[in-house]
Formats: structure tokens, sequence, C-alpha cells
């Protein structure tokens, strides 16, 4: 439906990213790395899991039991490469840290941490967001548009752009609590991000039925506002300790 | 109490500000990052909307027999099969590789006049013929009124503005210089996708090819030019992208062969130093431990810099680091003996060399001749922009999943064939790694992921 539509979906799947992108990460150069290294990262694991699911598809039955198995072992693949991610990430940590030594520079402290956790979360938010809603959006910026039956109360394009935007928002903001889980082994922060991912997927299956697109798109925004404020807490939270602890060291 | 009082102020504000080392780390590469995204970019758009697609994707043929049948359309003219395709390529690459030892011969015959002729016909003749039959395209595309008069007025004036400013850096702005390189490049790129799909991927592969031997077999024309270039301590005249504003005190940008020194500190600025740091520490290699940097200033930091330098690195003041790095805005610097050539056909490609290590105290202030001074970071030769960009509008002829995932795939090359760089620390092509990413990349998401991408998402199940 025109170029302006075709942006608007694009904006609407990616704008907060953008404004992520421009207020915070591309003031510092190393972070624009991190997300590139990041987005890279998942889409070597999309293509991983595109390579295994190969033989079974096209699924052209229209039961939905195949499309729960697609959705459980992608989701348990991304968090068990989230786990290799990490490692990536210390092991560059210490490099920085070491080279920091090096020059007489201070190590990284709490908030780069978080900033980097937080490009890379952007990252993952960023591949998942181009892969699955912007590289459909090219007949948009023709002259129609687009329904699918099961969803026919809104173009396909806006449906996808809002999904795409709802995992945005969830992939980012929990990278930052798992990589805080993982660097305080706390069970709580290491687990909520796989269950988040996992419920946010599975009500995706939702929109397998008829007009489920209704009840599954909003409660998915319902999800990335609890992911939200999880993540916001607990930044707030680590941040007054470490505020505190400086304070009376 | 003073506690509660010190307790009120929101976290984070009164966070410690001392600059660490997440703060610079990395500029040099994104400097070299933007322009190769910003011409990949210029050139996606322009095939957008100038090319129709050889091929159509399986996800604008399902939208089509959606929308109540579309005719399929074949695939691929008659012409354009691999023999052709491969004849065609072998065909560039000799031409190429004549043309390499053409210009190895005037530059032995220091012939620099003729070199610096050639460089601005051919630079001339691509704005004018192929930036003409762009601006053809598009006004005609767009609807443009545009009358033939004012078009013959503007043509050879603005190609004519931009050959200069890509001829002579030192007497244009800057950003002026970057954006001439940048138009000569994307030309090229675009004339270079209008080829069968075929021969372009032939093309591409062969010269990623020749690459690798022109800059590592002995006898290559590349390793030939450098080692010319390196024995008389004289600047190849070619086109080459400079990353870091060049400094206008001095006339021109010569680039030094000289070995790495011994001693010196490490410059947090330099990725790339960085990373042969860490390689180097990691492997436990002891040679890497001098890297053997000393950062060239400009002017008004030269005391803040030797202030810097004398310091043994323990003592050495993170305030004087940290101004020194964010309040210049050209600071020149210099990165050690990374070597990374690639000389290209046509002076379009040119030796991608970083570098040398100067010694601060002798840096010459005069402008002209051949001087030991400053250069700055990453320098990248225009034919690496056109073959990436090339890459990257192919792709964009299928379809825009193909053009993110070898864009992913030509960036990843680039940072790796730096990594690669600076743990060899020897000549290095930087075509080779890029283009077979890429080409895997294609490939890959063309069988696999477009197929499993578009089954989740139609029926908008995601992950």
């Amino acid at each position: 439906m025109t170029v302006a539509a075709g942006l608007g979906y694009a904006l609407i799947a990616l704008g907060p990213a953008l404004s992520i992108f421009a207020g915070v990460v591309a003031r510092k150069p190393f972070l624009v790395l991190t997300l590139l290294t990041s987005t890279l990262f998942w889409l070597i694991s999309l293509i991983i899991l595109s390579g295994i699911w190969r033989v079974f598809l096209p699924i052209t039955s229209g039961a939905w039991w195949p499309y729960v198995i697609l959705i459980l072992t992608s989701v348990a693949f991304q968090e068990g490469i989230r786990l290799v991610f990490w490692r990536l990430y210390k092991k560059m940590e210490e490099m920085l840290d070491s080279f920091a030594d090096r020059i007489s520079k201070p190590r990284l402290c709490l908030t780069d941490k978080m900033l980097i956790s937080l490009a890379g979360g952007l990252g993952h938010g960023v591949a998942h967001a181009v892969f699955f809603c912007l590289s459909l959006l090219t007949p948009a910026f023709g002259r129609a548009t687009f329904y699918v039956e099961r969803c026919s109360r809104m173009p396909f394009f806006l449906i996808s752009a809002v999904i795409a935007l709802g995992f945005l928002v969830i992939h980012t903001f929990s990278m930052i609590v798992a990589f805080n889980g993982y660097d305080e082994r706390k069970r709580s922060d290491q687990v909520f991000a796989p269950v988040v991912h996992l419920i946010a997927s599975v009500m995706t299956l939702m929109n397998l039925a008829p007009d489920g697109c209704v009840i599954g798109t909003p409660l998915l925004c319902v999800m990335s506002a609890v992911t939200l404020q999880y993540c916001w807490r607990m930044v707030w939270q680590r941040l007054s300790e470490h505020q505190h602890r400086q304070f009376n060291s | 109490m003073a506690d509660a009082a010190a307790a009120a102020p929101v976290p984070g504000e009164a966070a410690s500000s001392s600059a660490t080392v997440l703060d610079s780390l990395g500029e040099d590469i994104t400097r070299i990052v933007t322009p190769v995204s910003t011409c990949m970019l210029l050139v996606v758009l322009l095939v957008s909307l100038l090319s129709s697609p050889s091929s159509p994707s399986p996800l604008s043929a399902a939208f089509t027999a959606a929308g109540g049948g579309g005719t399929g359309t074949g695939n691929g003219a008659g012409g354009d099969d691999i023999t052709t395709a491969l004849v065609t390529a072998v065909t560039f690459v000799v031409a190429v590789t004549a043309a390499t030892f053409l210009l190895a011969l005037l530059f032995y015959l220091r012939c620099t006049p003729c070199l610096r002729a050639y460089l601005g016909f051919s630079s001339l003749s691509v704005l004018l013929l192929l930036g003409g039959h762009v601006a053809l395209l598009l006004l005609s595309r767009l609807r443009f009124p545009l009358d033939a008069v004012s078009f013959a007025l503007l043509l050879p004036n603005a190609a004519a503005a931009l050959a200069l400013a890509a001829l002579s850096p030192a007497s244009v702005p800057i950003a002026l210089h970057q954006a001439a390189l940048v138009a000569i490049a994307v030309l090229t790129a675009f004339w270079f996708t209008l080829l069968p799909e075929w021969t372009t991927w032939a093309l591409l592969v062969a010269m990623a090819a020749y690459d690798v031997a022109a800059v590592l077999l002995p006898g290559g024309p590349l390793r030939v030019l450098l080692e010319l270039a390196i024995e008389r301590n004289e600047e190849i005249p070619a086109l080459v992208y400079e990353a870091r504003p060049v400094d206008p005190r001095h006339g021109q940008n010569w680039r030094l062969w000289r070995d790495r020194q011994s001693g010196g500190e490490l410059d947090a600025n330099s990725t790339v130093e960085v990373i042969g740091e860490m390689l180097g520490t990691n492997l436990g290699a002891n040679s890497a431990g001098n890297l053997g940097i000393s950062a060239t200033r400009s002017d008004e930091q030269v005391n803040l810099a030797a202030d810097a330098r004398n310091l043994r690195p323990g003592e050495t003041s993170v305030a004087n680091l940290s101004s020194d790095s964010s309040s210049s805005s050209a600071p020149v610097e210099v990165l050690p003996a990374l070597p990374e050539t690639r000389v290209s056909v046509a002076e379009m490609r040119v030796p991608l060399i970083q570098p040398q290590p100067v010694r601060s105290r002798d840096e010459d202030d005069d402008e002209d001749g051949i001087g030991l001074s400053s250069s700055g970071a990453i320098k990248l030769g225009l034919g690496d922009f056109i073959f990436y960009s090339v890459l990257v509008g192919r792709a964009a002829m299928y379809d825009y999943m193909t053009v993110y995932a070898c864009y992913l795939a030509i960036i990843a090359g680039l940072g790796i064939t730096l990594l690669l760089l600076a743990f060899y620390r020897k000549a290095l092509p930087a075509l080779p790694v890029s283009i077979a990413l890429g080409v895997v990349f294609y490939v890959l998401t063309r069988t696999l992921l477009e197929a499993f991408l578009m089954q989740c998402s139609t029926n908008l199940l995601m992950f």
C-alpha cells in the first residue's frame, strides 16, 4: 500500500530499536560492533535451525502439532545458543579487562557490562525483526495489501510488525536479565529469559486458530511489558546496590 | 545524615564518569564499516528502483499467485549459462592481471604523471558516463521533470567536481572527498550488477581467487607493486578510501613501510591494535608484545601527547588519554605494520596499506615531498567497496532477506580480515573472506532459511 505504508510497518517493527540505537548504541562504537556481531550470531542460529528443519518442510498438513514441535525445538536451540553467547562474551570481557590493565585505564564498570548486554540483546531482537518481518515487507511497498485467512481483521503486514515489535522488546531486555543472572548466579534471572521466550513463542501458536491473533497478539504485548518491568526492576536494584557499595567502600 | 543524603541521588547519575576502555574502542573499525554500509545501501536502493528482478523469489511469487495468478517468468535468459559465465570471468581476471602488471611497470619507471592522468581519466569517465546513464534511468523511472539543456549543464559540472574531489583530498573538505569516492564506487557497482546473474557470481568468485593469488603468491602483481612501493617509500597513486580525515597540514598522505619499533605504548583507540595485543597475549607470542605504536597527534595535542608518552604505561594518567581521544576530531593515528593490500584494475582498487608507526618526535610538518608524515587509520581500496556492493546488489535482485544476510556476512568478513591482519601481520587481501562468506550466506539463505522463515511467518508463528 505505497511507500508510506511500507515504511510505517517497518517503523512499527523497528522504531524502538532505532531509537535505542541512536540514543545509546551509536555513541560508543564498540557497542555498534557488538550489535553487528550479535545479529550475525543469531542469524547463524536461525540458519542452523532452518537447516535442521529443511527436510520436514513444507508442512502441508493442517494439524497444529508439527508447529508445536517446531516452536519448541527452535526455542530450546536458541536458549542453548544463548549460553554459548555468554561464554563468548566472558572471553571478550577478560580480554578487554586485561587490555585495560595494560594501558592503565579503568576496567569495565557495571554500566558498561549492562550496555554490552543491551547491545547483544538488541542484536537478537533486530535479527528476529529483520528476518521474520522486514524481509517480508517488500510487497507492502507496492500498491495493494495482503490479508491472511486466519487473521482477517488486520493486514498481514501489520500483525507481523506488531508481533516483531513485541519480540524485539522481549529479546532485548531478557538478554540483559539473562546476562545479569549468569553474572550473579541468580537462579531467578537465569530462568527468566528461557521461560519468557517459551511463553511468548507458544502464544504465537494461538495465531494458528482462526482469529486467534486477536487474543494472541495483545497477550504478547503483555509479555513484553512484563519483561520490561522485570528488567527495569532488576537493573534499578543492581545499580543502587552497586552505588551503595561503592559509596560505602 | 550524609549517608541518606548521598544515597538519595538516582543510582547511575552519580556513577563514576571516568572514561573506560569501552568509550573509544572500535572507533576505527566503525569508521570503515559506515562508508561500506552506505555504499551497499545506495547500491541496493538503486537496484531496487531501477532493475527488474531476474528470477522472482518464492515470496513475491506466492503473493502474485495468491493475488489471482500472475504468470511465472522463466528463469534466466538464454545466454546466461555457466560456461559463458566462466569464460567472461576468466577473461576479466586476465585483463585485470594485465592491467595491474602495466600499473606496476609504470610505477617502476617512475612515470607518476601517467598514473595520475589515468586515475583522473577513469574516475571522470565513470562519473560522466555511468553517472549520466544512472541519472537518465532515475529521471525516467521517477518521472522527474528535467530538460535536456539543464541536464547537459549539470552533469559535466557535477562529474568534474566529484572527480576533482576524489583525486585531490587536500583541496576539498574531507566529507566531499569521501562522498566522491563512495559515488564512484556506487556507480561502478551498479554497472556490474547489470551483468547476467551467473556471470556476476562467477566474476565475484574469480576476483576473490585472483586477489588471494595476486597478494600472497611471490610473483603476484600486487605483491610486486607493494614491494616497489616499500622500497622507494612512495605512495602508489590510486583511489583509496581513508577512514580518518586527512590532516590538512600535510599535502599528501604517504604511507611508509617500516619495521616495527620496539617499545612504545599501546594506543587505546586503535581496535586493530587491541586485537593484535589480545591475540598475541593469548597465544603467548612474545614478539607480539612489542607493538611499537606511537601515535602522532595534530599540533594542538602534541604537547599533551608528548607528556603522556613520556610516562611509562603504568603512570600514564587516565585523564590525558581520555581527553586525547575524546577531544580530538581528527587525531592522526598510526597503526602497526599490518599491511593489507588489494590492488585493483584501473586505479579504483588500491593497495589497502595500513599506515606504519612513525616516531612521534620525528614528525615532519612540512607539506610536500616524500616525508615522514602521519597517516590515517584504516584505508580500504575502492575495489573492495565495489565488489562488496556488487554482491549485495545481486542479492537484492532476488529478495531482501538475502540482502540482510549477505550484508552481515560481508561485515563479518571484513572484521575477520582485520583480525587475521592483526594476527599474521603481513600482506593480506581484503576480498576473499568477505566474498566467500557472502556467497555461502546467500546460498544458505536462498535454499534453507527462506523456506523456513516463510513457513513460520505466513502462519504468524514466531519465536
